[in-house]
């Protein structure tokens, strides 16, 4: 017997790879060669393109008033409300305007007696040069309001922040706007000698001769049932926190503004038109006409115009009545984010895939030999990720953008008008985040439901759980009154929805943005990160787990 | 001669080994606890947030009952794996070679699994509606300014309760029938979820078609099944209290029995 050295036994094989793009590789065949999870992808995407365009399809807009509002059409091609009270004159060529603006008050209008205060933060007093009277005209103005200081606007969508604070007689608001060529520049004072740019606005074709002009607006305002209520002189809206929106719609009431103006004095050249807008004498009139869903009136009940305005001057005081507004028209409904909610067919099969990616191996002992052959855990859970991610995304992209001009075109044929609900394209800034944000949204739940799939290890439970946060604060949006409802679509992942607006909403424009019209209270982007934090730390706690567990 | 009968085991032995199995499942028992846990905490959070000068019209009861909407997802899970469990497990050949009729092994499951849902659901329920009892006078809901107090004897929301209870179990049954067809558990449940969850957020946003919203509401398994909720405006639903429990009740039995069928047909 001989006790030789015996040599141990060697593989033939080289060691194997471990770095990261091999990992991502590895992670890629295991997809790629399921045939049934490739052919769940490709369902997905075409899911999520049928379900959408379905929808717009069942979405008619001929029964729904708010379908085809009254609105004027802006220089963009954007509805826009442009309903006010305007004392002007004819300016030919270049000039300025200067006025300041005294005092600003709001009321509700009453059939008959004193009408209350009432407030309206967006009510606007101030001075304008506009290209005509037509609504939807090229225009920039300085307006002083109750709530937000004095702003510079021009062109419906524009607003820019001037003097902070409310006007009163002790701190009047000295206004000026002044045009050179297709240049118009705006600016504001407290005292009428030290002047600062608030800024300039291009109006480009703007003609040779503008009107130029004080103008008083007040816009309506969207009382919830039943919360308007008056004390003595002054009347209050409650917040619109109504649950179950749908029984109890918001009503819109008129309101109007009367605001004094002194100092005012206008340059330049007048110019006789054949309107008959001669010389220098100021004509008053109401401009445009009432925007929005006209009122319903209850048979039998007299319904309030909108109140008429008017002017009148005594010793260089102008007092100014109106309302209306100069905005944007932001409407009450979405049809384009609506109907892009049939993705959630498709994001319930990116769900089931990803917490399968994971949860399969555990099922098969796979993961045994995965982590054999890639001891670092947390690299595994990232490569998966990574392509799980992608291929998600890819597939997303794909359903979302053949989905969206065809949708679209549904929408338009099926009565919703074109100039509230505007057909984005592709590349529009609004058209990418739409069908990108899409893509993201089910990308990111994918990544969501691998990570809940590497903790529970359990297909069933990820599944469900990814659900139920992603979908369900959804429809309990609806149901919950909307202080919990917006707290709910802010903290959820439900937040990320907010990608598939469809209309945009303006900060100059108070609107009520409720769960059930389809707004979100956080930023589109914003309400994206929300999800992607919520994957960020499902994705930690599932690295924490695997590396302390067995596999 | 084998003391083996022929025919298989009763039906009696067989809801007797379905028992074991659920029972002895560790899933079962976490399951049907979040499901409480989910139904009573969001039905408390629900009643807490919900003030009367606000919302005075509120149907008190059934937003007392609001966590049902998520309890549901866990029956859900419940249910499926109740079937592809076993599929994935291969647990099933074993079954299926002890029970050989096929529609009594899938009835002793249904059975076991909507005792063990009804008992839970009813745990669920009353613990939502006792503590809402005990939130909503704080919240102004005295009966005052047009709002409802919640009685607990009161005959709607007896109903309400129960019916809830019922409509957890149909879920279970729908869920159960999905899996038998599907068999795999990551497909069922996307699929039952998909079921119960689109319909309420397309009916919810109010730009469909109003037909097609009234068909969906009518028709969806949660819309319509959830209808045995309401205790106000009963004439505004798009469907009935008892009929909108007889719609999921039809989703449930389609599901079975096509679930039944299709475990007769193919190969385990």
């Amino acid at each position: 017997m001989s006790t030789g050295t015996i040599t141990p036994y060697r593989s033939g094989q080289r060691p194997g790879r471990d770095d990261f793009p091999h990992l991502l590789r590895a992670e890629w065949t295991k997809f790629r060669t399921v045939r049934g999870w490739v052919i769940a992808m490709v369902a997905a995407a075409l899911l999520t393109a049928l379900a959408v365009v379905a929808l717009a399809g069942f979405s008619s807009g001929s029964q729904n008033a708010g379908a085809h509002p009254r609105v004027a059409i802006g220089p963009g091609g954007e509805a826009v409300t442009d309903d006010f009270y305007f004392v002007r004159q004819s300016l030919d060529g270049n000039g300025s305007i200067t006025a300041r603006v005294a005092s600003l008050d709001t009321v509700l209008p009453m059939p008959a007696g004193a009408p209350p205060h009432i407030a309206v933060p967006w009510a606007k007093a101030g001075i304008i040069i506009t290209a005509s009277t037509k609504p939807g005209s090229a225009y920039a103005a300085v307006l002083a309001t109750p709530g937000h200081g004095v702003r510079m606007q021009y062109d419906y969508t524009h607003d820019l922040a001037g003097l902070p604070g409310p006007v009163s007689a002790a701190s009047p608001r000295w206004l000026r706007l002044t045009r050179s060529g297709d240049i118009i520049t705006g600016y504001d004072s407290a005292d009428g000698k030290h002047w600062t740019e608030i800024g300039t606005a291009r109006l480009a074709g703007l003609p040779s001769t503008v009107r130029a002009g004080l103008f008083v607006a007040s816009p309506r305002l969207l009382v919830p049932n039943n919360s308007l209520t008056c004390r003595g002189a002054s009347c209050s809206v409650g917040t619109p926190s109504q649950s179950f929106a749908r029984n109890s719609a918001d009503t819109p009431v008129n309101t109007e503004a009367t605001a004094a103006f002194d100092h005012v004095s206008l340059r330049g050249q007048r110019k006789a038109n054949g309107a008959g807008e001669v010389g220098t004498a100021w004509r008053g009139g109401q401009i445009g006409f009432p925007t929005g869903i006209p009122f319903i009136c209850a048979p039998g009940r007299s319904c309030p115009g909108p109140p008429a305005g008017g002017f009148k001057t005594s010793g260089g005081t102008f007092t100014v009545a109106g309302s209306g507004d100069i905005a944007p028209y932001v409407t009450g409904v979405d049809p384009l984010g609506a109907i892009l909610k049939g993705s959630l067919a498709g994001l319930l099969a990116v769900i089931a895939l990803g917490a399968l990616f994971m949860t399969a191996e555990y099922r098969r002992g796979l993961i045994r030999t995965t982590f054999a052959a890639s001891p670092r855990r947390g690299r595994v859970l990232a490569a998966k990720a990574i392509v799980i991610g992608l291929v998600t995304f890819a597939a997303g992209l794909a359903g979302a953008a053949v989905a969206l001009p065809v949708a679209e075109d549904k929408l338009r044929s099926g009565g919703w008008a074109s100039s509230v609900y505007p057909a984005w394209s592709l590349t529009s800034a609004p058209g990418l985040q739409i069908v990108v944000g899409t893509a993201g949204l089910l990308a990111v739940a994918a990544i969501l439901a691998l990570s809940a799939g590497a903790v529970l290890r359990r297909s069933a439970g990820a599944i469900a759980a990814v659900v139920v946060l992603l979908i369900v604060p959804l429809i309990l949006g609806f149901i919950l009154p909307q202080g919990p409802a917006d707290w709910l679509l802010r903290l959820t992942p439900a937040a990320a929805f907010g990608l598939q607006q469809g209309t945009p909403h303006y900060s100059q424009v108070t609107s009520v943005c409720e769960p059930i019209n389809g707004c979100f209270p956080l930023p589109p982007w914003e309400g994206f990160a929300v999800l992607c934090g919520w994957a960020a730390v499902a994705l930690g706690i599932a690295v924490f787990l695997l590396r302390r567990r067995d596999a | 001669m084998s003391p083996l009968r022929a025919e298989g085991a009763a039906f009696g032995e067989a809801l007797r080994a379905e028992w074991t199995k659920l029972r002895t499942v560790p899933s079962t028992g976490w399951l049907l606890c979040t499901m409480i846990a989910l139904t009573a905490g969001a039905s408390t959070l629900a009643t807490a947030v919900v003030k009367c000068p606000a919302s005075c019209g509120e149907d008190t009861t059934k937003l007392s009952l609001t966590g049902i909407l998520l309890g549901q997802a866990a029956v859900a899970v419940l249910a499926v794996l109740v079937m592809s469990g076993e599929y994935s497990s291969g647990m099933i050949r074993t079954t299926l070679a002890a029970v050989p009729r096929r529609a009594t092994a899938l009835a002793a499951k249904a059975v076991n699994l909507t005792g063990v849902v009804l008992a839970a659901g009813a745990t669920a329920t009353a613990t939502s509606l006792v503590a809402a009892r005990y939130i909503l006078p704080g919240n102004g809901f005295t009966g005052a300014r047009g709002s409802e107090a919640l009685l607990l004897s009161a005959g709607p929301t007896l109903r309400a309760a129960g019916g809830s209870v019922l409509y957890l179990a149909l879920i279970g049954l729908l869920s159960l029938g999905l899996a038998t067809v599907l068999r795999d558990s990551g497909a069922s449940i996307a699929a039952a979820l998909g079921l119960l969850y689109i319909v309420p957020v397309l009916t919810g946003l109010g730009t469909l078609d109003p037909r097609w919203e009234h068909r969906l509401q009518e028709w969806g398994p949660m819309t319509a099944g959830l209808s045995i909720q309401a205790t106000r405006d009963l004439k505004a639903l798009p469907i009935g209290p008892w009929p909108g429990l007889g719609v999921l009740a039809g989703w449930a039995a389609a599901a079975l029995l096509i679930g039944g069928l299709v475990l007769r047909l193919r190969d385990a």
